[in-house]
């Protein structure tokens, strides 16, 4: 099958006070129909940054500095401001990390949606009331008649995530970024999310690029996982591949991080140290720093990706053939 | 019930400030030194001796202690009668009545203009924000809004008037045309074009701010995720939003306005409210002087007390934070 979604060495840039951030970089993967591809990694490592630059909807201070974003053989990139209009909405959408400030609080939910859904489809104002109640339902908003009255004021966060799905996907696009829906949820509503984004995809095909920091999340929902840190993709594989042979030490150091149930130790494991400065990054790999099995050539030289097999590569000079063999020091046990 | 509770505080809260208003007028007209019978009898007081200006005084009734005055002059208004004007030496309605008309077709025309233009004008700036010809509009602006408008009215007349000599430097009509519609917009011409020269750049600039603000607030996000441009995302969201705080600075620029206007009839010797605040101030004529503020001030406060409650009203989330605030008003007291 094809690649619906491909991108391309994709690098992002924000001009600031203190001089330029590159807070992504180099960045490729694709995805495939009906896939769902996590991408995990800490807070700040420019997850959100990667999916505002794939719709093109950076602040104003930050931009795309070189690769480029192929939507069914399309590059986005380039394509002229209007043009991306046509393309938001219709063939790719968003959802965010907090819902509470995203609905415009002076419009009704189904007003919202009612937009949403008018804006790519010629459709009477009738007809396009009735789709945005199903959507209502879809998305599993009970009462959907009467809460299409209503103002986001009236909805919980959770509602509210509900609703910005709705609009999301009110012109079934092919694809959906979900930049953490859940984050910003309680625990029991941030199951039902993830229930309900599983349920729409098994209705609708629609392939997500799920970002998460959460491994549990991506063991969850995604065939593929892309581990990103410092504004890079240290590694991509099958889920199968990142929780069963793990290459990265970034990546073990995720997995060691999962508490155990069967464990004695007390504590949990953390990764050492602190994520690097953007703006000043170190000579060589960015995590050489935290990584236990650093090499010497990690404060020299970034190491690029290398195969491992046809789904799985990872950058770490620990796969180059002349370094020394290392054991990954944790094994999955399952989640 | 809420409703009427909340419309009686207003009112009580709008007479309290007109007595106010009325009485702080009143002891200060009186308490500035100058001699009121010199607007009754002109240069005749010169020749009065001291037992004839206190018969003066007294058929004035200005001998008597100012709150006895003020308690006399408020019985009077009462039934309608709010005095004679010294210089005119006829009731002050009848007076004010000849000219307030004047004075509302160019306040009123001002007012609207600067608003309509504004409002236009910094939509313009917000969909061009930072271009060039933006920051050009911007910089006019703020030239123009600098120079004094008692300076340009003098330049414009110096120019239309006797340079090339098309429109009038005074008046509001050509001598006994009072009907001529010609004649009158003739003369409205040019103290419009102060009006709005001096004001208009004021307003235009907390409009655009206010929607340059709004354009990054998160909601709009979203909007772009559905796929809306600019243009409609200003037209159908960020207006809107910023709605109550136009209404705001439409009423508290009442007084800005129609401060202006006072003085450009002055300037411009336009036959109106303004020209007569400023004889009745100079020749001590008490009572126009005090109807003259007391309209003024009612105005100025109605219209404030107006935004308020269009504000309540226009903005749902407002609305919410009102009625929760009552509640507890009410159950406060009832305890
Ligand atoms: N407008 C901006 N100007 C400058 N730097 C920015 C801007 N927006 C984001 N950044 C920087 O980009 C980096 C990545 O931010 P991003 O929001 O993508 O993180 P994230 O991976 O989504 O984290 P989280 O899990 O907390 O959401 C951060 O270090 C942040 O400081
Ligand atoms: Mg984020």
């Amino acid at each position: 099958m094809s690649n619906l979604l491909e991108v391309n060495h994709l690098a992002v840039s924000f001009s600031t006070e203190e001089g330029e951030v590159q807070v992504v970089r180099d960045v490729s993967f694709s995805l495939k129909k009906g896939e769902t591809l996590a991408i995990l990694g800490e807070s700040g490592c420019g997850k959100s940054v990667l999916c505002k630059s794939i719709l093109r909807i950076l602040p104003e201070n930050g931009s795309i500095k070189s690769g480029e974003v192929i939507l069914n053989g399309e590059n986005m990139t380039k394509l002229s401001p209007k043009s991306m209009d046509r393309v938001r909405g219709k063939e790719i959408s968003m959802i965010f990390q907090d819902p509470m400030t995203l609905l415009n609080p002076t419009i009704t939910i189904g007003k919202q949606i009612m937009e949403a859904v008018l804006i790519h489809q010629k459709i009477s104002k009738s007809a396009a009331k009735k789709k945005s109640i199903e959507l209502m339902e879809l998305v599993g908003l009970d009462d959907a008649e009467n809460r299409h009255a209503q103002y986001p004021h009236h909805f919980s966060g959770g509602m509210r995530q509900r609703s910005v799905i709705a609009i999301a996907l009110a012109c079934n696009p092919k694809v959906l970024i979900a930049d953490e829906p859940t984050t910003a949820l309680d625990v029991t509503i941030q199951a039902q999310i993830l229930e309900l984004i599983q349920e729409i995809q098994a209705k609708t095909g629609i392939s997500i690029i799920f970002i998460t920091h959460d491994l549990g999340v991506a063991a969850q929902l995604a065939q593929r996982i892309a581990v990103m840190y410092a504004g890079k993709i240290v590694e991509i594989g099958t889920a199968q591949d990142i929780f069963y042979d793990p290459r990265h030490p970034y990546t073990w150091g995720l997995m060691s991080s999962l508490p155990k149930i069967d464990s004695d130790e007390g504590l949990l494991n953390c990764i050492s140290g602190m994520p690097p400065n953007l703006l000043h990054l170190p000579r060589g790999d960015a995590f050489a720093q935290r990584n236990k099995y650093a090499l010497k050539i990690d404060y020299l030289a970034e190491p690029p990706m290398f195969k491992i097999s046809a789904t799985h590569s990872a950058a770490t000079w620990l796969l180059h053939q002349d370094a020394p063999k290392v054991q990954p020091p944790v094994r999955f046990q399952g989640l | 019930m809420n409703d009427v509770i909340y419309l009686g505080k207003k009112v009580i809260q709008f007479v309290l400030v007109i007595v106010l208003l009325s009485i702080i007028v009143f002891y200060m007209s009186r308490l500035s030194p100058g001699d009121p019978l010199m607007s009754y009898y002109g240069d005749g007081v010169e020749r009065m001796n001291t037992a004839q200006k206190l018969e003066a005084m007294d058929k004035l009734g200005l001998n008597a202690p100012i709150y006895k005055q003020y308690i006399d002059w408020l019985a009077n208004a009462a039934h309608g009668e709010y005095g004679i004007s010294y210089k005119y030496k006829q009731d002050v309605t009848v007076v004010i009545g000849d000219v307030y008309k004047n004075t509302i077709i160019l306040g009123g025309l001002a007012y609207t203009l600067n608003f309509l233009l504004a409002l236009l004008l910094g939509i313009f700036c917000t969909l061009h924000e930072d271009q060039t010809i933006d920051k050009i509009i911007c910089k006019v602006g703020v030239v123009t809004s600098c120079i004094p408008s008692f300076w340009v009215s003098l330049l414009l007349i110096l120019i239309f008037s006797i340079n090339l000599g098309i429109l009038p430097s005074s008046g509001a009509y050509a001598l006994g045309q009072s009907n001529n519609l010609t004649s009158r917009i003739g003369h409205l011409v040019l103290p419009l074009t102060v009006l709005v020269l001096s004001h208009l750049w004021y307003y235009t600039y907390m409009i655009r701010n206010k929607l340059v603000e709004e354009i990054r607030q998160d909601y709009v996000l979203l909007c772009k995720v559905k796929g809306l441009n600019k243009k409609q995302i200003v037209y159908k969201h960020c207006l809107r939003n910023i709605m109550p705080s136009y209404i705001t600075i439409m009423a508290i620029s009442v007084p800005h306005i129609l401060g202006g206007t006072y003085v450009v009839e002055k300037v411009f010797s336009y036959p109106g409210l303004g020209s007569l605040c400023f004889e009745s101030a100079k020749y001590h004529d008490y009572n126009m002087l005090l109807v003259l503020c007391l309209i003024t001030g009612i105005l100025v406060v109605f219209v404030n007390m107006l935004a308020q409650v269009i504000n309540d009203k226009i903005d749902p989330r407002m609305k919410h934070d009102r009625s929760e605030i009552d509640w507890n008003c009410n159950t406060a007291t009832s305890i």
